[in-house]
């Protein structure tokens, strides 16, 4: 255990081993035998993560010199993956696709959801096979976070990673997201970011259930205001809630929050962040509250 | 002779004769030439790009298609070359072929109709396309031909005088059992071909070849389809001209980045907001 202070690049190595990021498959294949350092006694390949990082960097560099980033297309069809892609899309500025990719978007210009990316990410080139296929077709360069089993044709540069748990996808897209917002500038380097990494995992249907009823008698208690009112008075939305539960957010954050459920119906959890920066109850996920609001 | 009987099996000999009166019309249409004038100007005028490379070539960024080939970006849309090569496109009809398909109420007759497309200067294109009615056909074919567009290297056959006239090594295509092998030849010999390779490459504006088939040439579709991979294996062949590095340029969607970030009034799909499993 190291006492002294760690580097960026050992904390995030550390965040790594504890999200399960070295964990590959039973299998590998021959493409990804540079990126494992050892097989374990019972078959699981353990990846290097050292490389893992700096394939991280060469990543969030590709992404930093996309000049628009509304031309990069995260994707993810596993609902592992999902959540993760959603936020990464909102805080690097690209689109996102979660969910069933229908072939044709990247190749044919007559559908209506046709898109010509300069770039793609995607969580598994296995599920992600199609988005590949046409990729290939269209002259766009891919990223993708593969593990150990995973086919790298037609994949550009290809993440060493775990891409089968939950807590991995997520800390991928959180750690690439901040490699990407550090690169340009938009946090400065060496200061944790007030994003926090439970943003992007993936929660259950019924964990998310179970933070709602949590919320639901909390919120009574302050002011005892019942949800609908608070959408038509606008100034209280953001104190009178159970997403803060300590201290109100900051002044600026306020304002932004204020218009944005007003207008939506759907409370997204892309939504949610601003409001909750650093101000959280120890056991709750920030966003679980927004989706009690209902 | 060219009656349907219902659900007569033995139409094959019928479809045969019908088929030969079809081909002699094909021919017809051939001595006329490929031009159709009519309902094509509504076309010209009202294009709207639907692609990136579209657009870029409507706002006039891309002028040429070499531009193109550079960075091997694929062409969806047939405006695209017809704003780059514009008049001195021409197009020829080679054949109209006449398919058959057997339903339970006689033959379902459809046409198949292949068309070249030039610009007898180092560019031609095939297109096959296959419709119920002949004239739709043709114009799909015309329109098919136009997106496959494929450059044509010419060398010299020896003494690198005056212009490029001939293929620049012999090269040889194939489609189906028929392979077509060119020949440089010297200048003045003309192409000495079939006449069916000789229209491809009249368009494509080569000037001397020599050149050889095998293989079942009388399917007209598999012999222009071999003619028109051997062209455009003229590119792909690697001569010491080549040798020197690459020099990497920007691709044109990296360079206009900001012309094509400007939204056009029709699509702007967002996927952001699309809801969570």
């Amino acid at each position: 255990m190291a006492t002294r202070v760690l580097s960026q690049k050992e904390e995030d190595i550390q965040m790594m081993l504890s999200a399960a990021v070295h964990l590959g498959a039973r299998n590998c294949d021959f493409q990804m035998e540079r990126y494992v350092y050892k097989r374990r006694s019972d078959g699981v390949h353990i990846i290097n993560l050292g490389k893992t990082w700096e394939k991280l960097q060469l990543a969030a560099r590709v992404i930093v010199a996309i000049e628009n980033p509304q031309d990069i297309i995260v994707q993810s069809a596993r609902p592992y993956g999902q959540r993760a892609v959603l936020n990464f899309a909102q805080y690097t500025g690209a689109y996102s696709i979660a969910g069933r990719h229908t072939p044709g978007t990247f190749t044919n210009q007559l559908q209506t959801s046709f898109s010509e990316p300069r770039l793609l990410i995607l969580t598994d080139p296995r599920t992600d096979h199609q988005p590949i296929k046409e990729s290939a077709l269209g002259n766009i360069p891919t990223i993708a976070f593969c593990d150990t089993d995973s086919p790298m044709r037609y994949v550009d540069i290809g993440i060493p990673a775990n891409n089968k748990g939950k807590l991995s996808i997520g800390c991928l897209f959180w750690l690439l997201a901040r490699m990407v917002l550090q690169m340009r500038g938009t946090i400065p380097l060496g200061r944790k970011w007030e994003v926090m990494v439970d943003l992007f995992f993936y929660r259950d249907p019924e964990e998310a259930k179970e933070q709602e009823e949590e919320e639901a008698p909390v919120a009574p208690d302050y002011g005892a205001m019942v949800p609908n009112d608070q959408w038509t008075t606008e100034q209280w939305m953001p104190d009178g809630g159970a997403v803060s539960a300590v201290e109100p957010p900051v002044t600026g954050v306020e304002s932004t929050a204020g218009q944005a459920p007003v207008g939506a119906e759907r409370w997204d959890a892309a939504a949610a962040p601003p409001m909750v920066a650093g101000a959280v109850a120890p056991g709750v996920p920030p966003v679980a509250a927004p989706s009690g609001w209902e | 002779m060219a009656e349907r009987g219902g659900g007569d099996r033995g139409g094959f000999g019928r479809g045969f004769g019908r088929g030969r009166g079809e081909r002699g019309r094909g021919r017809g249409d051939r001595g006329r030439g490929g031009r159709r004038g009519f309902g094509r100007r509504d076309e010209e005028e009202k294009w709207v790009p639907v692609t990136k490379l579209g657009r870029l070539v409507k706002e006039g960024k891309i002028t040429s298609l070499e531009q193109i080939y550079l960075h091997s970006l694929p062409v969806k849309e047939h405006q695209i070359i017809d704003t780059l090569l514009g008049g001195g496109l021409k197009d020829e009809v080679m054949k109209i072929m006449p398919v058959q398909k057997q339903t339970r109420a006689g033959q379902r007759t459809r046409f198949k109709a292949f068309v070249v497309v030039g610009d007898t200067n180092g560019h031609v294109g095939l297109g096959v396309k296959c419709a119920k009615e002949v004239a739709t056909a043709i114009r799909g074919a015309i329109i098919l031909a136009k997106l496959s567009v494929i450059p044509v290297r010419r060398g010299y056959w020896g003494n690198k005088i005056g212009k490029p006239h001939t293929v620049p090594c012999k090269i040889t295509g194939k489609c189906g059992s028929v392979t077509v092998r060119m020949v440089p030849a010297p200048r003045g010999a003309g192409i000495v071909a079939a006449r069916v390779p000789k229209k491809v490459l009249q368009f494509a504006g080569i000037e001397d070849v020599f050149t050889s088939s095998r293989g079942s040439t009388k399917t007209l579709g598999n012999f222009v389809k071999a003619t028109f991979d051997c062209l455009m294996k003229t590119y792909g062949f690697l001569t010491p001209d080549f040798w020197t590095e690459t020099r990497y340029s920007r691709s044109p969607f990296q360079e206009y980045t900001d012309l094509l970030a400007k939204p056009t009034k029709a699509i702007l799909v967002d996927n952001t907001e699309t809801a969570e499993a």
